[in-house]
């Protein structure tokens, strides 16, 4: 949009003396227009630099002091350097805990999104009482972590849980176990519960998508005589790759930071069978009281979600300049 | 495909998307916002309404945080304030509860915030933590001149005590037992076991069907670590020898286990969790506290007694309860102590504790109260001598962690007793020399 060019032999405006701006010769309009316009951005700006920043950069200042429980109330903490990170690097719990977290992402990412998908299709296409139940799958993503944790932990059991029963019940009573309390089974105990939670969250966004795909493609395709299966494979996967691709970083983001699901529903145990990045930067903290590694250790958690909304952004500002 | 459709489709498509991609990132947005807020803990702060002091001077008023949030408390909590009120010239209590989980958590943002109280009640295993802080105040002199640390049970007030210094007062203690069901050890014909042997003897006869002998919590926190550790010094040992005497208890419980007699979903349960167990009559023993007793006693059917944990070389159990402890931070030392002072004398502190259903930390206030006369109680009274403090120093939480560890791959058959004993007795010794 351009300024109207009749704007530069106006005389000056007189109701708004107090801009100094305005009294300048003005360079042109639309650079006042601009500064205008920062000016607006300043209520954003203070937000995040009260609720992002702060918080941020006062974790980075932790991260390289000697910061534990004494000491706290003087404020006599040691500027330490990378000590911190040097302890976080070589603590075998920690990578322990990134190689739990990157299995439990990969694993839910993968089963969030292919069930995801194909509740998408078949949402996609009208049917009776198809707007009721897409709702009723939504309270999956809507239930409070805490609440879908302890319904897991409790379905779960060993004793008295529900998947057990159903496992007997069909006849497959070598396959029951106590699901979290068996350290082979306990993180594919919470990636199921996790995979629950996730999955409408994918379908959603992806029906979404497949609703932007023109209908008259497929028609076309149809005519051209493409079968169902090739019309999925030719034109509604390519179509839907940078929606997919944005619902998997989106995904990834969430995923990677998971704590409450967890922490409700196994503590991190048996032993640390389920101690993801989240919940060791939380013992760190909360359990040990060292923190500056703690710090540490949670900016490096940071790393990975940060690429991936890095990789949305960027994805999200060259679909702006498509248009 | 024709062209001119590709292009009208893409332009749709490019449309749509961004408005869906900034939908996705408005939802994300708020989203985090939402599981922000909810996660934020929910604290009440009740002003106690007292009556008004007839006391001429400035009114002091003091900030306390305590952990008790049941409802049940709050008649009690409420009374003794009001009695603090009338009692101390010229103080208020502003009081805060948390969620036990939160208290100790809420203390150290407070550190960093600044926004402490002047009282606080907290567990007594928090003195490790918090001992080694410089967050407390130094009450040792104040003691010294009050006299009466001479009637405290040994192991209380040894529990207050960091580096030689008296850093807080024992508010109530409690200690972990041997629950039986009478009615299933009198028609198996077993008596309540007093030594290991019969501990494991006893809890094989009673396992039956869905019923385990014993059932006791294992989970990956301080709960657990409080049950496992009087099997620890019942061996003579301490976590200074864990190699050799915590693999003896280790092996002694995978034993349990592996008989069938101790469920190996213990190492997921709380002790709330055993209780229910041994209430619904799914387990013929139980090691709990005397808190339980409460709900032992609504539950019409069941016939229940308790002893003491069965003994190996030693007798011993772990102590449990809180201390009343005086920020370092505060400015109102002088009427805080005079507070807690005001609490431990005997008008006041028996219908307190009383209320609270709990056991008095003072050998003096034995014979006082409801648990004179109760068999039950009594029983944990009388264990309060043998109750051993977890005073560790501020390495204790990393021991904790390790103590349970050690104990979850042993029961879950992750590790060898003597593995795992090994591989924790190496890093407790390095938190143990953290002083």
């Amino acid at each position: 949009m351009r300024p109207p060019r009749t704007t530069a032999v106006r005389p000056p405006r007189t109701t708004a003396p107090r801009r100094t701006f305005a009294l300048r010769p003005s360079r042109s309009p639309s650079a006042r227009l601009r500064r205008t316009g920062y000016l607006f951005t300043l209520p954003g700006l203070a937000f995040l630099a009260l609720f992002l920043a702060y918080p941020l950069l006062y974790n980075a200042w932790t991260s390289v002091h000697d910061v534990g429980l004494s000491g706290l109330l003087g404020g006599a903490t040691r500027f330490n350097g990378l000590a911190n990170y040097r302890a976080t690097v070589s603590d075998p719990d920690f990578w322990h805990a990134a190689r739990l977290s990157a299995v439990f992402t990969a694993g839910s990412l993968l089963f969030q999104f292919t069930i995801g998908f194909a509740l998408a299709l078949l949402f996609a296409r009208p049917f009776p009482l198809n707007g009721l139940l897409r709702s009723l799958l939504l309270v999956a993503w809507l239930l409070p972590p805490v609440v879908s944790g302890t319904l897991f932990r409790w379905m779960l059991d060993g004793e008295s849980g529900a998947y057990n029963a159903l496992l007997r019940a069909i006849g497959l009573d070598a396959l029951s176990r106590d699901w979290l309390i068996d350290p082979g089974t306990s993180l594919a105990g919470v990636v199921f519960a996790n995979v629950w939670v996730g999955v409408p969250f994918n379908m959603l966004l992806l029906l979404v998508g497949l609703h932007t795909i023109d209908p008259e493609l497929h028609e076309a395709a149809a005519i051209d005589g493409a079968g169902a299966w090739q019309r999925l494979r030719w034109i509604t996967l390519p179509l839907m790759r940078p929606v997919s691709v944005t619902v998997l970083l989106l995904g990834l983001v969430y995923t990677f930071k998971v704590f409450d699901l967890i922490f409700v529903m196994t503590g991190g145990g048996p032993v640390d069978a389920t101690s993801v990045l989240s919940l060791y930067v939380y013992e760190v903290f909360f359990r040990f009281f060292r923190f500056g590694e703690g710090a540490a250790a949670g900016l490096l958690l940071l790393v990975v979600p940060l690429l991936a909304g890095a990789g949305y952004v960027r994805r999200l500002r060259r679909e702006e300049g498509a248009v | 495909m024709p062209s001119t459709l590709d292009r009208r489709a893409l332009d749709r498509r490019a449309f749509d998307r961004r408005h869906f991609l900034r939908a996705a990132g408005a939802g994300a947005a708020a989203l985090g916002t939402a599981g922000a807020l909810a996660s934020c803990g929910n604290s009440e702060t009740t002003e106690a309404s007292g009556k008004r002091e007839q006391g001429s001077g400035e009114t002091t008023t003091l900030t306390w945080w305590d952990y008790f949030t049941l409802e049940n408390f709050q008649p009690g909590m409420t009374a003794l304030i009001e009695d603090i009120e009338a009692g101390v010239p010229d103080v208020r209590i502003r009081r805060r509860t948390f969620p036990f989980a939160d208290l100790e958590r809420q203390i150290t943002l407070g550190a960093v915030s600044g926004d402490l109280p002047d009282i606080a009640i907290v567990d007594n295993v928090s003195m490790n933590a918090l001992g080694g802080s410089d967050l407390l105040a130094d009450l040792t002199e104040r003691v010294e001149e009050w006299g009466q640390a001479d009637q405290y049970y040994e192991g209380p007030w040894a529990g207050c005590q960091v580096d030689g210094k008296t850093l807080g007062i024992p508010n109530t203690s409690n200690c972990l037992a041997l629950y039986y069901n009478t009615e299933i050890l009198r028609s198996a014909n077993v008596k309540p076991p007093t030594t290991w042997d019969e501990l494991a003897a006893a809890a094989q006869r009673l396992t039956n069907g869905n019923r385990f002998g014993l059932a006791m919590s294992a989970i990956r926190t301080e709960e657990g670590v409080f049950q496992f550790l009087p099997f620890l010094w019942q061996t003579g040992g301490d976590l200074d020898t864990f190699a050799t005497d915590g693999e003896t208890a280790l092996a002694f419980l995978d034993d349990l286990v592996a008989k069938g007699s101790l469920s190996e979903q213990c190492v997921g349960w709380t002790q709330q969790d055993v209780n229910t167990r041994f209430v619904d009559g799914r387990a013929a023993m139980q090691i709990n506290g005397p808190w339980q007793i409460p709900t032992l006693e609504k539950a019409a059917d069941l016939e229940w007694s308790v002893v003491a944990l069965p003994r190996d070389k030693e007798s011993a159990t772990c102590l449990g309860g809180e201390n009343w402890v005086v920020m370092a931070s505060s400015e109102k030392q002088d009427k805080a102590w005079e507070v807690l002072e005001y609490t431990q004398r005997r008008s006041v502190l028996v219908p307190y504790l009383e209320s609270f259903g709990n056991l008095p930390s003072r050998k003096d206030l034995a014979d006082a109260g409801t648990w004179a006369s109760e068999p039950a109680k009594r029983l944990f009274l009388d264990q309060l001598s043998l109750a051993r403090p977890r005073t560790y120093g501020p390495g204790y939480p990393d021991i904790s962690r390790d103590v349970a560890d050690a104990e979850q791959s042993v029961l879950t058959d992750s590790a060898a007793p003597s593995a795992a004993a090994r591989t924790a007795a190496g890093k407790i010794d390095e938190a143990l020399e953290r002083r």
